[in-house]
């Protein structure tokens, strides 16, 4: 009855002069948004995509045009935030990776470009992924429940039953050794991607403290825009991990989550 | 042997094998010797600490020097357990004051251990300066203790070493008082005692702070030793660490437990924890340092008269807690000086040493050199920041990182390591700009200034614009093709794409390893279906198979042991009975039913094969023996092969 609805022409023509305006509008914003970065003003077109953003969502091209405007307003951090939050949602685009690094370059960060089998993990649609497991598990189980009733089987569907025997054993020892691959794939790409990263967006520096107080001892700076990893979390302090092996504890606020709100989920002690 | 002789016995030869061992595994003794401070003034006090680790003494004299009257002398033992192993320590102040002005030489001299050790001390010097004169030390003389107090040791003037002799806690016995009534030493900042109890014996707890100077500087790091002594026989678990007094001076937090150790006071052995640490003043001014410990200690203890093991088992700890305040010290806190100071100054005090390279030596234009500082030594490496750069136009320099390595306790020696990316503007050999820092120096009293010399960089190719590119410029790049390479920003993308509300990757959701531990439990499930349908419907065939299959065997083996013997009647009855059986399994009917009419009727390609073998048995039953003298053995080929013909 839905599918009749929307294939009436008459009432898909009435919803879409709902719609109609809606879309307008989210385009109309991202013209806007588009505008102000042509003339000059990226401030207020940050701001506007920021809006777009927090309306609609996140997707790699407004994470791009956000960056792309924070880096010509002069917000190091939060322009490679969005390159780091773009190359998550599209890592194999160029453009994006081109971008981050020359943003990371004028900030006097190093490179940190993906190499081709860092892309191939990250690009991997994890629904894609289910359903092929799915797949192959139910197949699985078939089998093993037909293997069961292979004579009437046989009998039901006219296949002979040796034929349909063998059937059933090629798909058992395919199916199980694929989804025993896929299982281990699975479990590695995530334990790869599965890290909290964020980027400095402190101004200029932050600073790394030997322990989560504000008290404690500086053990070092980290400049705007690099990216770390979280570890652990004390009441507004993170541990973070940054290059070479470089630990300490750093305040909540100079840091902001790649992937928005992991923070909060994120380990604490 | 009886079993209390053999326990005896072996008890011995434990004891011996310890003896024995344990005799060469004895640490040498060795010797520390400190004479502090170096140069004062003449009535000042001069401690010379005399340390013995490893060894046993009884007693020490210092050899006599004309004009240096020996004012105290005090000893302690120093019991450590550390990584499982024993030390032992014995240290010998001794506090001397000199009665005129000029350069002393305490002469060296030998020291016999009980274990038969010699140790040979250095000569010390000391020069006294005449009254008026200013020693070059920043440490504050103390006052002459009085030589009616022999246990009587200066606590200020104490040296500092973290690892070094046994720390006296300070000695006055007007201040005696109980724990409970609080222990702390004169207020006067200038002469300390062991607090006592009021009868009289030394404090059950009490708490020591040993700063390195008295005097310092605004923002100086100042190493600081805490030493928290308590009784064995009240020893109890503590569950909180000293805690500065005031707002006057900043300390660092604790980064490791304080190092416990045994120690003897005036025959008591006391457990005592150390802390080294370091404290710091935000403002100049003269101001009381003192410190606290929220402490626990055994009151009483208290046992079940019912108890028939006397107490063992019932014994109960009354505990006693309060917080035990140390001696107090005034601090003299100096504002840094405002002449001379450098514009690059950011508040470093110490002693620093700088290093600076820069990485690589060519670079293309455009491309990133990484210059490396290195300052180490001791100071407030929270004050010490990256070298300045000056401006200039044949460099863009960028924010640096830094790293700090600490490598005392106290935090006061560290090696901080800046890295800085400074990226050429134009081409040719450019000299990167000169580099400086700064710091101030509290022994010298003055600022310093480190020219820090880096190479010049080789830079090639032409100069090109950085990030300089129009926006909007219309053009969509998701519709290049090709990577871009220029050193500009790629425009802005003109669509929304897909957007979606939440970043979360799905496999951090709950549901996604639900669903996958669902699907895999289907195929399990399957099989534990499989495994308790065949169970639940046993195959009564299987069985009957099988003991044909085995009478199968035992005909063959028949056969054969009947060619062996030459005995066609048993050989033949066998034979019969090995392919009746087989036939059967293959047809599932009985062996016996299966006459060569019966063959006939389902195979009689077969049966007309194995029709000599019937007509052959049955001849050889009815008559008792062969008609001829058949060759047995080919018969058994025979009839092996047309087995083996219907098995397969």
């Amino acid at each position: 009855m839905t599918m009749t609805f929307f294939l009436h022409p008459l009432r898909l023509f009435t919803l879409s002069l709902f719609l109609f305006p809606f879309l307008l509008h989210a385009d109309s914003e991202l013209d806007a948004a588009n505008r102000a970065y042509s003339y000059g003003s990226y401030d207020e077109s940050a701001q506007l995509f920021q809006q777009i953003i927090a309306a609609r969502g996140y997707s790699a091209p407004l994470c791009f045009d956000l960056a792309n405007a924070e880096a010509r307003a002069g917000h190091t951090g939060a322009a490679i935030l969005n390159y780091e939050r773009a190359r998550y949602l599209a890592p194999a685009d160029r453009d994006i990776d081109h971008n981050l690094q020359l943003a990371r370059k004028q900030a006097g960060l190093e490179p940190n470009s993906y190499r081709w089998w860092q892309i191939a993990l990250r690009s991997i649609n994890w629904m894609v992924w289910l359903g092929i497991m799915a797949a192959c598990l139910l197949l699985i189980f078939l089998a093993v429940i037909g293997t069961a009733y292979a004579p009437a089987l046989a009998a039901a569907s006219k296949i002979p039953l040796r034929l349909l025997k063998n059937i059933f054993r090629a798909v058992l020892f395919a199916g199980i050794p694929v989804c025993l691959l896929l299982g281990y794939v699975e479990l590695s790409t995530v334990g790869f991607t599965n890290r909290i990263e964020g980027v400095i967006v402190a101004p200029k520096e932050a600073t790394l403290r030997l322990s989560p107080f504000d008290s404690a001892d500086s053990i070092g700076t980290i400049p705007e825009g690099e990216l770390v990893t979280v570890e652990q979390r004390h009441n507004d302090y993170l541990r973070i991990e940054a290059r070479d092996h470089h630990f300490g504890w750093i305040r909540e606020k100079d840091l902001e989550p790649v992937i928005a709100g992991s923070f909060d989920a994120g380990p604490s002690n | 042997m009886k079993p209390p002789l053999r326990l005896a016995a072996a008890a011995l030869c434990v004891a011996l094998f310890f003896a024995f061992t344990a005799t060469p595994c004895r640490a040498l003794a060795t010797l520390t010797q400190l004479i502090d401070p170096a140069e004062v003034n003449v009535g000042d006090q001069v401690i010379v600490t005399i340390t013995v680790q490893n060894g046993s003494m009884d007693n020490l004299r210092l050899p006599p020097v004309d004009g240096l009257q020996v004012a105290g002398t005090r000893s302690a033992t120093n019991i450590t357990f550390s990584n499982g192993s024993l030390s032992r320590s014995t240290s010998f102040n001794f506090a001397l004051v000199p009665s005129r002005a000029g350069d002393f030489t305490l002469p060296a001299f030998e020291i016999h251990t009980q274990e038969g050790d010699v140790l040979h001390v250095k000569p010390m010097k000391l020069h006294v300066l005449g009254t008026g004169a200013t020693p070059s030390t920043n440490t504050v003389p103390a006052p002459v203790v009085p030589s009616s107090a022999p246990t009587s040791i200066p606590a200020t003037n104490l040296p500092f070493n973290p690892n070094g002799p046994v720390v006296m806690p300070p000695t006055n016995a007007a201040a005696a008082a109980p724990p409970a009534s609080g222990n702390a030493a004169d207020t006067t900042g200038s002469n300390f005692s062991l607090p006592r109890d009021k009868d009289g014996g030394p404090a059950r707890v009490f708490l020591v702070i040993t700063p390195q100077t008295t005097d310092a500087y605004v923002g100086q790091s100042i190493p600081l030793r805490i030493d928290f002594y308590i009784r064995m026989e009240v020893n109890a678990d503590q569950n909180s660490l000293p805690t500065i007094k005031g707002s006057d001076f900043l300390m660092n937090n604790f980064t490791t437990r304080g190092h416990a150790s045994l120690v003897v006071l005036e025959d008591q052995q006391y457990e005592r924890e150390t802390w080294i640490t370091a404290i710091s003043a935000p403002k100049s001014g003269d101001f009381p340092l003192s410190m606290e410990r929220d402490t626990y200690w055994i009151k009483s203890i208290s046992s079940n008269s019912l108890d028939p093991f006397g107490g063992l088992f019932s014994r109960h700890a009354n505990l006693a807690h309060l917080p035990i305040p140390s001696n107090q010290l005034v601090m003299h806190v100096h504002a840094l000086p405002t002449e001379g100071k450098p514009a690059n100054f950011t508040g470093a005090i110490g002693q620093l040493k700088v290093t600076g390279d820069a990485q690589p030596g060519s670079v293309a234009i455009g491309e990133p050199v990484t210059l490396y500082f290195s300052v180490s030594g001791e100071g407030n490496f929270d004050y010490v920041r990256c070298p300045t750069l000056p401006d200039d136009p044949a460099w863009k320099t960028y924010v640096p990182s830094s790293k700090t390595t600490y490598q005392d306790e106290s935090r006061t020696h560290a090696v901080k390591t800046f890295e800085q990316a400074v990226i050429p503007q134009k081409n040719g050999n450019v000299p990167l700009p000169p580099a400086s820092f700064s710091y101030f120096d509290p022994t010298t009293k003055q600022y310093v200034t480190v020219p820090i010399a880096l190479s010049e960089i080789t830079v090639t190719g032409s100069p090109t614009a950085l990030a300089a590119a129009a926006p909007g410029g219309g053009a969509d790049s998701t519709t290049a093709s090709a990577a871009p390479k220029t050193t500009e920003l790629v425009p802005n993308r003109l669509e929304i794409g897909a957007p979606r509300m939440s970043l979360t990757p799905v496999y951090r959701q709950s549901w996604f390893w639900a669903v996958q531990g669902g699907l895999i439990c289907l195929p399990l499930l399957g099989a534990l279906f499989l495994f308790l349908r065949s169970r639940s419907t046993p195959d009564d065939g299987r069985v009957e198979r099988a003991l044909r299959r085995h009478s199968q065997q035992q005909e063959e083996d028949a056969m054969a042991e009947a060619v062996r013997r030459g005995d066609a009647l048993a050989f033949f009855v066998a034979a019969r009975h090995a392919v009746q059986l087989q036939l059967g399994t293959q047809w599932n009917l009985k062996p016996e039913a299966l006459t060569l009419g019966e063959i006939r009727g389902r195979d009689p390609h077969l049966a007309e094969s194995l029709e000599p073998l019937f007509t052959q048995a049955d001849e050889v039953i009815y008559s008792g023996q062969a008609g001829s003298n058949p060759d047995l053995a080919q018969w058994e080929r025979n009839v092996r092969d047309l087995l083996h013909l219907q098995t397969a």
